[in-house]
């Protein structure tokens, strides 16, 4: 077959999301700014046949390349299937959002698939050029996005705390691949720790260059995720951002951070193939991680413990969790990966749904402080049952699937000597349970407020959707565990 | 010109732009550290590749390549910091970050 074509047929997904984001952009220019929704409906649309193709690569039996750079592997799709089911569930929060529409506005759409492309581009290539531009896609796309509210002080403030962290971040990263570029003389993540790799003769000489190269570039990952000590944008970026939009950051462009970081250290330390003085190098790479790993979901826990802004403490739940699924990145296993793939995945839905209780309320009570909740349960009761099912995954107490992700993570890391890790992690989640608990206190122990809470039968049926899929994924496991393990295929060849 | 001199200039270049960060309070100055971080590392690029191509005879030039889209990037990047802080110096009339001081515990 001509080698061109099969590598267009490759990039099916990533091509139908563009002409997507273009359509979207002309179609609002058509309809002037009136009736946005329908850009919406578009939208939706192309993600849908996005998926579709992207099913279609999910039986392909080898990873390959095409195009000498793009990845086509189980793996990306992964993060794919993923951006996509984060995506149109924030498209359907944008569609639903009070303040939305009265901006009305369709360049959301445009901006929210441009940043997803990043994401498609980023998790698929062990090219480090096409990494940087991928990420570089998300983080403009992300900035525009925070700021979209242009009236709005928070929300300024906010693009103008991201844009300073993340080209700070960018550049670190950057001068990082400088320097494993020249230290490597390669682009390509395969072929830095193999035998005949660079990474070996420039480990036999001395590790100290390498290390730096590594950690500059951990920085810029770090950072994507939230991973202390590079989380300081976080709350404020997660507070001032429109709604969607934080949902957005918190779930897909928080997993993309995490898929380029599992391939990164996957592609380089885990391949077969890489030899052993590379291997134990990248031992010493995830003992760095597992410490800040530790320091990261102990800083987000206590944190949140003080909040009383229910999205800023949500921001700051989302790095505890960052710190949680970097356990299983730091066991450097694959059983490790997959530990940490799986819990994403329980982190999609239980914190999707944990946004939309937000985005509901914000809504009905016109801000978003816990105390504003107070008696609201009886109210609404529907989604605040399914919040606290979502609150009690969130902490990790079972039957929920965030239960199931947490015991994954900590096997693995008993079973790699990590004792201490573990049980910062444990206690941890004790700490927890106070701040979730206090929303749910909020919500049923408190006198049936006075207000009426107005209906909104399509977010609320979403956000139960969801809270069923917390639960029944919590007991039947299966289906999340195959996938997350099928999708290491990038590890084993 | 050995490389070790190539990299002395990045490596002073990416400490200067980290001071110019941590040090300056005017979001212009801190946009103009991260612009010396990204020509620090383009200069590296560039370096490497040369000397890795005298090493090996010839090769990729994937380094070269490698900082062309980083001068792009940073084009792009300037772009949309630049109309974000235009758009606080709306809002606040300063271009410091701490007087934009909304979002706080």
């Amino acid at each position: 077959m001509n080698p061109y074509l099969d590598g267009l047929r490759g990039i099916q997904p990533e091509i139908v999301m563009t002409i997507t984001a273009l359509a979207a952009l002309v179609f609002d220019l058509v309809l002037k700014g009136r009736e946005s929704r329908r850009v919406g409906y578009l939208t939706l649309t192309g993600l849908a046949l996005t998926s579709w193709f992207l099913l279609g690569q999910w039986s392909e039996a080898a990873p390959r390349t095409v195009f000498g750079m793009v990845a086509i592997d189980q793996f990306g799709n992964f993060f794919k299937l993923f951006t996509v089911a984060a995506l149109a569930m924030v498209v359907l929060f944008v569609m639903h959002d009070h303040r939305e529409r009265e901006h009305g506005v369709g360049e959301y759409y445009f901006l929210l698939l441009g940043a997803s492309l990043g994401i498609f581009f980023m998790v698929s290539t062990n090219n480090l050029l096409l990494m940087v531009l991928g990420f570089e896609l998300l983080s403009l796309a992300s900035y525009s996005l925070a700021g979209f509210h242009k009236g709005d002080r928070k929300s300024a403030e906010a693009a103008m705390k991201y844009v300073i962290f993340g080209g700070l971040a960018t550049g670190i990263m950057l001068y990082g691949i400088s320097l494993l570029y020249g230290l490597t003389g390669t682009i390509d993540l395969a072929k830095m720790g193999t035998s005949t790799g660079g990474l070996v003769t420039q480990l036999a000489q001395s590790p100290v260059p390498v290390g730096i190269a590594m950690v500059l570039i951990l920085a810029g990952f770090a950072y994507k995720v939230s991973v202390a000590p590079f989380h300081f944008w976080t709350p404020d970026v997660y507070e001032g951002a429109p709604t969607p939009v934080t949902t957005f950051l918190a779930v897909g462009s928080k997993a993309a951070g995490f898929g380029v970081m599992l391939r990164f250290l996957g592609a380089i330390f885990l391949r077969p193939g890489v030899a052993d003085s590379v291997a134990a190098y990248g031992d010493r790479i995830g003992l760095l991680l597992a410490i800040l790993a530790a320091i990261t979901m102990t800083l987000g826990n206590f944190a949140a413990l003080r909040q009383s802004s229910l999205k800023r403490m949500l921001a700051y739940s989302s790095i505890a969790h960052a710190g949680y699924v970097l356990i299983g990145v730091s066991c450097m296993t694959e059983a490790g990966f997959s530990a940490a793939l799986y819990y994403l995945a329980a982190y999609y839905f239980m914190n999707l749904g944990a946004f939309g209780f937000l985005l509901y309320f914000e809504g009905v009570n016109g801000n978003d402080s816990v105390d504003s909740l107070k008696g609201m349960g009886f109210k609404a009761p529907l989604i605040s049952i399914v919040m606290v099912a979502f609150l009690v995954s969130l902490t990790g107490l079972p039957p929920t699937v965030g239960f199931y992700g947490k015991y994954l993570l900590f096997v693995e890391g008993v079973s790699q000597g990590l004792y201490w890790l573990v049980v910062v992690a444990a206690l941890n989640s004790v700490v927890s349970l106070f701040y979730y608990l206090r929303v749910a206190k909020a919500l049923f122990l408190s006198k049936p407020a006075d207000r009426e809470a107005e209906p909104a039968p399509v977010l609320t049926g979403f956000v139960t959707a969801f809270g069923v899929a917390t639960v029944v994924l919590g007991i039947y496991i299966t289906p999340l565990r195959a996938w997350a393990e099928r999708s290491l295929d990038v590890l084993r060849g | 010109m050995g490389l070790g001199a190539y990299i002395a200039v990045s490596a002073a270049l990416f400490a200067l732009g980290i001071v110019a960060i941590l040090v300056r309070r005017n979001v212009l100055y801190v946009l103009m550290g991260i612009e010396m971080i990204l020509n620090a590392a383009n200069i590296n690029f560039v370096a490497f590749d040369r000397f890795n191509q005298s090493a090996s005879g010839g090769g990729g030039l994937e380094g070269r390549m490698f900082a062309i889209f980083v001068i792009i990037l940073a084009a792009a990047e300037a772009a949309v910091a630049l109309a974000i802080v235009l758009n606080v110096f709306h809002l606040f009339n300063s271009v410091k970050p701490s007087e934009a001081d909304l979002l706080r515990e």
